[in-house]
């Protein structure tokens, strides 16, 4: 599970509320390398919730440089692209868990895939 | 719960979920072409834009338009894994509860999926999902079977289908094998359907109206065979099916040859799992003693006109007034070349009893609600040969304007753009739009 899929995903326990973003408890990264597109990599920005990048970046150590607060014009600044381009696709979580931040229900993560099935009792 | 939410996730379940389970080996196993006009929905997506594929599978869309970000989910974990190993992002998730935020998706593909969802309240609540993640502007491509297809219609809309019999052998798939690569569209199957007196009646349709997994079968191969089933939506529409207690008394009697297999009991608050199970025990003796070649053999004696045979008792919870019993199974029944055990004819009761949904034309057909085969599954796993009837999956193949119509009328966020027929699918492409409440 990468980093920009972690941005989508929100605990969708039924009758919780703030769902989002899910804790991530990491007990097997890995780190490779992707080609990077500067193109890509400043269209996504503006569909990610920046604030859970840094969270989710910082609290499995990766966050480095990574600004806590996007600066303007960050289209044109290659280096500060290619440092989101690392945190949202190099930085995988291949085992651990995401957990709901209100209800503390974990989503199991093996072999890189989030297991996001709800029991009956939850849906 | 409600008893008609547990029906449909125990078909569900069944006949869609565990098969693909089953089968995941060999999806993976072939190469499978993306549709062409998916592949040129994708490809006109904004790079830099991110994708659901809902009921991705093995991930036959996700490698299509590199500059774009794609998230694939399933809830075939063989699958989804099979699609991590390609490299992509995918989870594990229900389609009907998406994990995903609110409007973070640019477009959201949902290819030959929401058929297998048993219920029209399903079906509608998957696409308002699907609508839920998708931002204002964005669009949606959903594919679904077609009822009708280039040369015929299917005579109902819920079916089994089974998965690649063995085409050379002369008797239906004693175990799965591998599914062929498909070739084009000229390739043919043969396609039973029911409400024939005549025997051996074949109808041969176009495999391309099948899912490109389902398998070449070669001209010679003639069990290809499509079990109909009533809709759980009918069934449990307590309206059209009233039938007093007593006269489904009349209905529940023992069960013979096969075993003496005793009646289902009409419980005065049978639950609807009870029920449920109660009718596959039904199907439990006629398991264990029929082989397949009986069942799916030569010669027929179909179904004359209905052999309607309903033993349930529902507990109806959503009315207050005295509860109803409902007839309201039947059993599967193939026309055509195949040969049904005598078993079957001796279900045969005086339907006239039993008030159907109008519209509905009577085949005895089985188990749309399910646990059918589940009996029927475990003599045949222990000999390490999955049946051909574990492998059969629910499809609700959708009438023309069906689709649209769900839309228009129970999603109000989502404006088609366009409809389409292709190859035996029907294709609806709609927006997103901004929802106004005063």
């Amino acid at each position: 599970m990468k980093l920009l899929t972690h941005n989508m995903l929100t605990s969708h326990v039924k009758g919780v509320t703030k769902g989002y973003p899910l804790l991530i408890k990491a007990t097997e990264v890995k780190v490779s390398e992707e080609e990077f597109n500067p193109n890509f990599v400043s269209r996504m920005i503006p569909k990610l919730e920046w604030s859970a990048l840094v969270q989710a970046a910082d609290g499995l150590g990766h966050l480095q440089d990574l600004p806590t607060e996007l600066i303007a014009d960050y289209e044109a600044n290659e280096d500060f692209l290619r440092k989101v381009h690392r945190v949202l696709l190099e930085v995988e979580v291949l085992e651990g868990c995401l957990q709901c931040p209100e209800s503390g229900r974990e989503f199991p993560i093996t072999r890189g895939v989030p297991n996001m099935l709800l029991n009956e009792e939850e849906a | 719960m409600t008893v008609m939410e547990e029906a449909a996730t125990l078909l569900e379940r069944e006949h869609v979920h565990s098969v693909y389970e089953r089968i995941a080996p060999h999806f993976n196993d072939s190469r499978y072409k993306a549709w062409p006009k998916v592949r040129q929905f994708l490809l006109e997506q904004e790079p830099g834009s991110i994708i659901a594929d809902v009921g991705c599978g093995n991930g036959k869309y996700l490698h299509i338009n590199g500059s774009v970000f794609k998230l694939g989910c399933d809830v075939c974990r063989p699958l989804v894994d099979a699609a991590w190993s390609q490299g992509h992002e995918v989870q594990l998730c229900d389609g009907l509860r998406l994990p995903y935020r609110d409007s973070c998706f640019d477009a959201v593909l949902s290819i030959a999926v929401i058929h297998h969802l048993s219920t029209k309240e399903r079906r509608i609540r998957a696409i308002k999902e699907m609508a839920r993640i998708l931002c204002v502007g964005g669009r949606i491509m959903i594919y679904v079977w077609a009822m009708e297809q280039t040369r015929r219609k299917f005579e109902k809309q819920d079916i089994f289908v089974p998965w690649n019999p063995k085409p050379s052998s002369p008797t239906l798939g004693k175990e799965c094998p591998p599914p062929r690569r498909r070739g084009t569209a000229q390739s043919v199957s043969e396609c039973i359907y029911s409400g024939n007196t005549e025997k051996h009646r074949k109808v041969k349709s176009t495999s391309s109206m099948l899912e490109e997994e389902e398998m070449v079968c070669s001209p010679q191969q003639t069990q290809r065979l499509w079990f109909f089933s009533r809709s759980l939506d009918s069934v449990f529409d307590f309206g059209s099916l009233t039938i007093s207690r007593s006269t489904s008394r009349e209905l529940i009697g023992t069960f013979s040859p096969l075993g003496q297999v005793e009646g289902v009991k009409v419980g005065r608050r049978g639950r609807g799992v009870d029920f449920i199970k109660q009718v596959s025990s039904i199907f439990s003796g006629l398991s264990r003693n029929s082989s397949e070649e009986d069942v799916f053999a030569s010669t027929t004696d179909l179904a004359r006109g209905q052999r309607e045979v309903g033993v349930s008792s529902i507990d109806n919870h959503n009315t207050s007034s005295e509860e109803k019993t409902s007839v309201c199974t039947s059993f599967v029944q193939d026309c055509g070349s195949v040969a049904l055990p005598d078993l079957i004819s001796s279900y045969q009761r005086d339907r006239t009893e039993v008030t159907e949904k109008s519209g509905v034309r009577d085949d005895g057909l089985p188990g749309d609600l399910q646990n059918r085969y589940k009996s029927s599954l475990n003599p045949r796993e222990s000999k390490g040969e999955p049946a051909a009837g574990s492998c059969m999956r629910y499809y609700h193949v959708f009438r023309e304007g069906e689709l649209a119509e769900l839309i228009e009328s129970h999603v109000e966020e989502l404006q088609i753009v366009y409809s389409c027929f292709d190859h035996a699918n029907w294709c609806v492409v709609a927006e997103k739009v901004q929802v106004w409440k005063i």
